[in-house]
């Protein structure tokens, strides 16, 4: 029994400190629904047929999109005019398909039904080209979920690196990358960003997220400079010294490993803060291109017909404040889980 | 995590089993027509020249305040430097010309400065004999000496009005033989030269230059460097008038502007409004002031102009009562926020004309679009009406051409190309553009036919239909890219050329000349002509047509014009703009002009049966 409980990793528990919090795991358990709706948004909600049988053949056309995007594959002759909704009408006897929950690409648009409000078709909508709000939920959650990825690991990457190195060194490479730090956050972030995206003229996620990524490392260096203050003089350092390790393998091999909970717990909060950052940025029109459905232009299209069309503020805003809302909460109970001091 | 997933994943086999067992299509909701939802329709055909959309049997009175809103609010008000159309809008009742538009015949011969003025028999000399009462604001007399001055001021090189100098670029020599009387000789017999020797606003030559710094140069002096490169005076002068502090007489205590007409300036907070009074002692009381539009100069005592940047708050402020006048809605406000019968009791709707046309424009020197086929068959790849109907409620009215549909310009004759995806891949496959190397994209020579449609970064419309295209067009193999630029930029890449595909719009007037934006003259240096559009005929026809004095001779050359336009679509031209707007039901003898900005207050009354709203801001 003791040994038992002896042999309990770390991990474990952590895991047991933060199962403990239940509105933490909810949240968790809603990053994973997040988490599959962005691997699978091309299965939840598209124009074109998931599995289909079409003159005695079968046809994946879900799948086959990625091979045309990513493999050079062509579209079978009979689906170059992508025409899939008119596919049905020339069904033969046995052909059938099954479409995806939401049969709705994000840029489908039908100027039929513009600007209808919620109903059994278009569950939340469609916006005034005619387009499916949920669907376009779906496929902007991929943009939000990425940018807030991609940035926090970019920054991250650059803070510790940044921060291990102020820490391990001390001395004029601290003072130095203490001021660069100091000169980084001087600066207001979103006007630093809005600068920053005016001056690059193109749109596109990719910049957004380089542009996150290399504004907001500021926290996560002083984080990892502070742990490496903390940890430098502790034995295994030492040892590692001692028995002559490089410096290198000594940072990044022995001190890093054990500095880096806390800045995951950081991480957290960051991504929310990501997400929130590139919705600000869609709904002021310099964020993702007009095509690219994200929550925060879904937004700013519907600030145009306000008070009409509440569907269109409504489900984007909802999206939004449930996807911040889970990361910081998971973020806290993280870290109240690797608080030493709450272990009981 | 592992459960989680598989949880997920047995949902979502459920949902997919469900949704696609009940699976069924719902039919289109928004398929009723639009209605004017409440509102008048303003069609000024030519047989309707002006339209009273609330005519009373009343006698006009004087007084009240008319307040109107605006998104924009002008950078400067001097009247021939400021480039923004608000200033104009607010200048025209304070300054005035010598010359304006009839608005009961659309021709632009109505005396205002002159009492009467005629051309000589080779149609380069115009003489315009003044009123002999005309008074400023302040009480001093108009002369001749001020209209000559407008006229130094305008051709000053030195001035920043590059764009409005343009035009007088054919002048030649102008006098003043008396106080009262100007003459102004042109070297050529363009025939839209009345509308600018006569249609200059006069400035007062006491109020701008008080020294009498331009006296001693005439209007050869201006135009010869020679003389004005070595002559500091011209350049100081111009210097003071482009940084003058009147140019912005912004707060309560600014020198007021000093006019002639029916109203005079009287304060500019800015940020807030800009607001006018009525001219008491305005010079001319004896005859109609505008004949069959207005009876009296003004019945109104003030017009204030608010500024409201924001369409939502604009609305609000209307509801509100804070605001009597919107002239420029937006298309959804009209149509679908404010059908409420209290609205509709208080408020009058209508749409109205403005002489201002919106199109694509496709870079003719582009691989992709050097074939007029090609770009008739993008033209027929655009669903216009469904485009005007869904996104544009209907406002816009279809044109095949540059020039305004109910003008004896127009060729009505000339059927609008249909909407026709299946003609238009014929045509492309005809010119060659077909799927060669077998990516699933058009190409011809190696040129895959992938272009961009540049967005000006406030234009919903033009986002709203590049987003169709892309979506259209992807289809039948070409490659829609979507770029958003500020507006700054955009305007940078037209004039530089830099651009596949655009959408625009040009504000014309009752009469157009087609020489700034199609002649082959104006492709490069930057004219207007940036897409690119060159034709020998069409050539010779605008400049034929430039000096033909016989209007009906000119029209049929314009004619003529048009069906090359038509076959060669350099652009495809989509719609002449009307404006939704509303106003409150206590003004009377509101009247719709097909002349920007569309009406003119000088005909508006408040009807003394409405309560009278205090307004002190």
């Amino acid at each position: 029994m003791k040994q038992q409980k002896k042999s309990r990793s770390y991990l474990d528990i952590v895991k047991r400190q933060f199962s403990r919090n239940k509105l933490a795991l909810y949240s968790l358990h809603v990053i994973y629904v997040l988490l599959f709706i962005f691997i699978f948004a091309d299965f939840l909600a598209n124009d074109k047929p998931l599995i289909m049988k079409y003159k005695g053949d079968y046809y994946a056309p879900v799948l086959r999109e990625y091979g045309v995007e990513w493999l050079g594959m062509q579209w079978q002759d009979d689906f170059k005019t992508q025409q899939w909704k008119l596919l049905t009408n020339k069904f033969e006897e046995g052909d059938w398909a099954v479409w995806p929950v939401i049969p709705f690409g994000p840029n489908d648009y039908d100027l039929k039904r513009k600007l209808s409000p919620p109903n059994s078709t278009h569950l939340c909508g469609t916006d005034e080209l005619g387009r499916d709000v949920l669907s376009q939920l779906i496929h902007g959650s991929r943009v939000s979920l990425l940018v807030g990825f991609v940035a926090v690991t970019i920054y991250v990457i650059i803070g510790m690196i940044l921060g291990a190195l102020a820490g391990f060194y001390g001395g004029w490479v601290d003072v130095i990358i203490q001021r660069l730090i100091e000169v980084m956050i001087t600066f207001p972030r979103m006007f630093l960003i809005i600068t920053i995206v005016a001056v690059v003229q193109t749109q596109s996620i990719v910049n957004i997220m380089i542009i996150l990524g290399l504004t907001g490392w500021t926290g996560v260096a002083r984080f990892t400079r502070g742990e490496f203050l903390k940890v430098k003089n502790e034995d295994y350092v030492t040892a590692a010294k001692a028995l002559g390790f490089s410096d290198f393998r000594t940072i990044f091999r022995h001190v890093l490993p054990n500095t880096l909970t806390p800045v995951l717990v950081t991480a957290t909060f960051g991504v929310a803060a990501a997400i929130l950052i590139e919705s600000g940025l869609s709904f002021l029109g310099f964020g993702a291109p007009p095509e690219q459905a994200t929550w925060g232009s879904l937004l700013s299209s519907a600030r145009d017909m306000l008070p009409s069309g509440w569907w269109l503020t409504t489900f984007p805003g909802l999206a939004i404040f449930i996807t911040v809302t889970v990361y910081n909460l998971v973020g806290e109970g993280l870290r109240d889980a690797l608080d030493p001091r709450l272990k009981q | 995590m592992k459960r989680s997933i598989l949880i997920q994943l047995a949902v979502l086999l459920l949902l997919i089993l469900f949704t696609n067992l009940i699976h069924t299509e719902s039919p289109g909701n928004y398929d009723e027509i639009l209605g004017q939802a409440g509102g008048l329709k303003v069609d000024l055909t030519g047989d309707v020249k002006i339209f009273n959309s609330s005519p009373t049997d009343e006698t006009p009175r004087r007084g009240g305040t008319l307040i109107k809103a605006e998104s924009a609010e002008p950078e400067n008000l001097n009247y021939y430097t400021s480039t923004s159309a608000a200033a104009k809008r607010f200048l025209d009742y304070i300054y005035e010309p010598l010359v304006n538009y009839d608005y009961t015949t659309w021709e632009y011969d109505r005396p205002i400065l002159a009492k009467s003025f005629e051309i000589s028999e080779d149609q380069k000399t115009y003489t315009f004999h003044l009123h002999e009462n005309i008074t400023w604001h302040d009480g001093k007399p108009l002369t001749s000496e001020d209209v000559l001055f407008s006229l130094k001021a305008i051709m000053n090189p030195y001035v920043d009005d590059a764009p409005l100098r343009a035009y007088y670029r054919n002048v030649v020599e102008a006098r003043t033989p008396d106080k009262y009387t100007f003459i102004i000789r042109t070297s050529d017999t363009y025939f839209l030269n009345l509308e600018f020797m006569g249609g200059f606003a006069i400035l007062p030559k006491h109020q701008w230059d008080p020294d009498g710094m331009l006296d001693r140069f005439g209007i050869e002096d201006l135009k010869n460097p020679q003389v004005f490169t070595n002559e500091s005076d011209i350049k100081e002068w111009a210097d003071t008038f482009n940084t003058n502090p009147l140019n912005r007489p912004a707060g309560m205590d600014a020198e007021k502007l000093i006019g002639s007409g029916a109203y005079k300036f009287h304060r500019w907070i800015t940020g807030e409004y800009m607001m006018m009074v009525r001219n008491k002692n305005y010079w001319n009381t004896e005859k109609p002031h505008i004949p069959g539009f207005a009876e009296a100069a003004g019945y109104l005592d003030t017009i204030i102009v608010k500024s409201i940047s924001d369409a939502t708050a604009m609305l609000t402020a209307l509801k509100a009562g804070d605001v009597d006048f919107l002239p420029r809605m937006r298309a959804i406000q009209y149509f679908e926020q404010t059908n409420t019968p209290d609205f509709l009791q208080k408020f009058q709707k209508v749409t109205f004309v403005v002489p201002a046309y919106s199109y694509v424009g496709w870079n003719n020197d582009r691989p992709y679009f050097r074939d007029k086929r090609v770009r008739q068959a993008m033209t027929m790849l655009i669903d216009r009406d469904a485009y005007n109907k869904y996104i544009g409620y209907d406002l816009g009215i279809p044109t095949i051409g540059p020039f305004y549909p109910f003008s004896p310009q127009y060729n009505d004759t000339i059927p609008r190309w249909p909407y026709d995806p299946e003609r238009a891949v014929e045509l492309l496959d005809e010119a060659g553009w077909t799927d060669h190397d077998g990516d699933g994209i058009r190409d011809k020579d190696g040129v895959p036919f992938k272009f961009i449609f540049s967005v000006s970064a406030g234009s919903r419309g033009s986002k709203l239909l590049a987003l169709m295209m892309k979506e259209d067009l992807q289809k039948i193999g070409i490659v829609v890219g979507i770029r958003q630029l500020e507006w700054s930029v955009y305007v940078e890449n037209l004039r530089d050329r830099q651009f596949d595909c655009v959408m625009l719009l040009w504000i014309g007037g009752l009469q157009s000349d087609p020489y700034q934006i199609w002649h082959s003259e104006n492709i490069g240096n930057r004219g207007s002509n940036y897409i690119g559009f060159r034709d020998a005929e069409a050539d010779s026809l605008i400049m034929a047509a430039r000096y033909e004095m016989n209007a009906a001779k000119r029209d049929s050359m314009y004619r003529r014009f048009q069906e090359i336009l038509h076959e060669e679509q350099p652009y495809t031209f989509m719609f002449y703009q009307r404006d939704p707007g509303a106003y409150d039901r206590a003004f009377k003898d509101v009247k719709w002009i097909p002349i920007r900005p569309g009406y003119n207050n000088v005909s508006w009354w408040r009807s003394s049966n409405e309560a009278q709203v205090g307004m002190a801001p």
